[in-house]
């Protein structure tokens, strides 16, 4: 597992929990902790839960070795990356990854934003790299898409598929194409909501009622508050991008206006909706 | 006493919204039963037709000649904004739009209000016959498809598209939308529930009202209607049932 992040430190977890050996890479020592840290204390809070034994909760730590040094992913058999979204980042990576570990190994990126293709043209064997894309939480949420690349080889989707329903993850297979399946799918929910607000059709705790009232957990509003505003606005703007400003993802302004003015959702207190104090 | 309506339209979606006032103890009347004996106390009229415009026009126009002048008219609103089914009768302003979808589960039901209707006592009135059939009422703003219909006919319209492009696979879609995002149910077997063709009328509406590239109906959705694979009513539709 290449990241210790949020992301890569959750997916090194669901690892861990199914049973795998997981070698667990970061560039600096201070990262690598911080993402120790982090699998630790959630195990902590859900052995406080009674979700997991704490022989468990050990076995699935011992599971997970830390290190700085790239060379010792070599033995790994499945390379998974979660580092920043920057292709030329993650296209360096692949190019010294390729180096270090075997010609039979599968090569994963967990990118949300880029082209698995851009990022696999990078490396001599490109039909062994593909896209792993977990939703976060990761220890959470139980879909992954596995992304076939232009050049991605039949065998390694049908290898990965099976590798993530065995981590007892539900696997959805899709061609790399801008915000592959949710986050294309799930642009109307979310750029439609903010048009409708714009256009006087309803406003916007109305639209998250009448939304709710048909079956969704969260409406648009209250949904955005919770993943951070901006996250959902870069989602948006890379899918309107990946199809060449094509109408249907065009973002709304007030989306802009949002992030611009620091009503990020949650995590700043405000957003759609006031939070906490 | 028990209200009665007078229904307009056939098919599916029609007979779901009969069997809505049916559980509401409300008595449901045809527009031939109607004609044939005459009803005077009618509650309101409940138009579930979504297009095309022709036949909606028509229902209306018979409907409107069966009941007094201040009965309510309840126009469905997937395909055509409240004011243009408001413009065809003598008393538009005894019209609201309404969203027949998913009517049964749905706590809320969603009224839009036509330029020709005043913001009045009648309009009050007009509303209260829901709240009467239980339903929590939300104004929205007069376009079609409303608020639900339209935000799920974008999604399977982009569903639409995806499997156009042999992207992924209808099934995948659905999962991938539940699981990854927490929807009730997937665009596409939600589409196939709802009729394929109400989705079509949905985007149609949108797209003609509004004339923006963004509603266009993906061409899959309309093969599909010709073809007939309208969802579970015809066995077909974006997935198969037998």
């Amino acid at each position: 597992m290449i990241g210790a992040g949020t992301m890569g430190g959750g997916v090194a977890e669901v690892l861990a929990a199914s049973g795998c050996e997981v070698i667990l890479y970061d560039v600096t020592r201070e990262a690598l902790d911080e993402g120790v840290q982090r699998i630790q204390r959630r195990l902590g809070r859900q052995m406080k839960k009674g979700r997991i034994e704490e022989a468990e909760a050990e076995e699935i730590q011992f599971r997970i070795r830390p290190t700085v040094r790239l060379e010792e992913v070599a033995p790994a058999r499945w390379v998974i990356e979660a580092v920043v979204e920057k292709l030329d980042v993650k296209r360096e990576l692949f190019t010294r990854l390729e180096e270090v570990v075997d010609g039979e190994s599968v090569l994963a990126t967990n990118t949300s934003s880029l082209s698995v293709t851009a990022i696999a043209a990078a490396v001599k064997h490109p039909e062994r790299v593909l896209g792993l894309h977990f939703f976060n939480p990761a220890p959470v949420m139980p879909l992954v898409e596995v992304v076939s690349g232009r050049m991605t080889h039949a065998d390694t989707m049908d290898r990965a598929v099976s590798f993530i329903a065995a981590l007892g993850k539900e696997p959805v297979r899709v061609k790399d194409t801008p915000g592959f399946l949710v986050n294309r799918i799930a642009r109307p929910f979310h750029s439609e909501a903010y048009r409708m607000v714009g256009d006087g059709v309803a406003d916007k705790e109305q639209l998250d009622r009448i939304l709710r009232s048909a079956g969704f957990k969260m409406g648009p509003f209250e949904l955005q508050d919770l993943i951070g505003i901006d996250i959902n606005y870069a989602a948006s703007t890379s899918v309107y991008d990946g199809f060449f400003q094509e109408p249907r993802f065009r973002p709304h302004p007030d989306q802009r206006q949002m992030v611009e003015s620091g009503a990020l959702g949650r995590k700043a207190g405000r957003g759609h909706y006031r939070h906490g104090g | 006493m028990a209200d009665k309506v007078l229904l307009v339209g056939d098919g599916p979606l029609a007979e779901e919204t009969a069997a809505f006032f049916r559980e509401k103890k409300v008595e449901v009347w045809s527009l031939e039963q109607a004609r044939e004996k005459a009803v005077p106390d009618i509650a309101a009229v409940i138009d579930g037709v979504s297009g095309p415009a022709d036949w909606k026009k028509e229902g209306l126009r018979q409907a409107e000649a069966l009941v007094f002048e201040q009965v309510p008219i309840f126009t469905s609103a997937l395909y055509t904004c409240a004011a243009q089914a408001a413009s065809w009768l003598n008393h538009p302003q005894r019209v609201a739009g309404f969203s027949p979808l998913c009517l049964r589960e749905m706590k809320t039901v969603e009224i839009s209000r036509p330029l020709q209707a005043e913001e009045d006592s009648g309009w009050t009135a007009r509303l209260a016959c829901w709240e009467r059939w239980g339903k929590s009422v939300e104004v929205v703003g007069d376009e079609p498809g409303l608020v639900f219909p339209r935000t799920l006919a974008l999604m399977v319209n982009e569903s639409a598209y995806v499997l156009t492009e042999k992207a992924a696979s209808a099934k995948d879609i659905d999962t991938a939308m539940k699981k990854g995002t927490n929807h009730p149910r997937g665009p596409l077997e939600w589409a196939d529930r709802i009729g394929v063709d109400q989705v079509g009328w949905i985007l149609k509406g949108l797209f003609e009202e509004l004339g923006e590239d963004r509603y266009r109906p993906a061409p899959l959705i309309r093969k599909m209607i010709y073809a007939n694979r309208l969802g579970r009513s015809t066995g077909r539709g974006f997935h198969r049932y037998r």
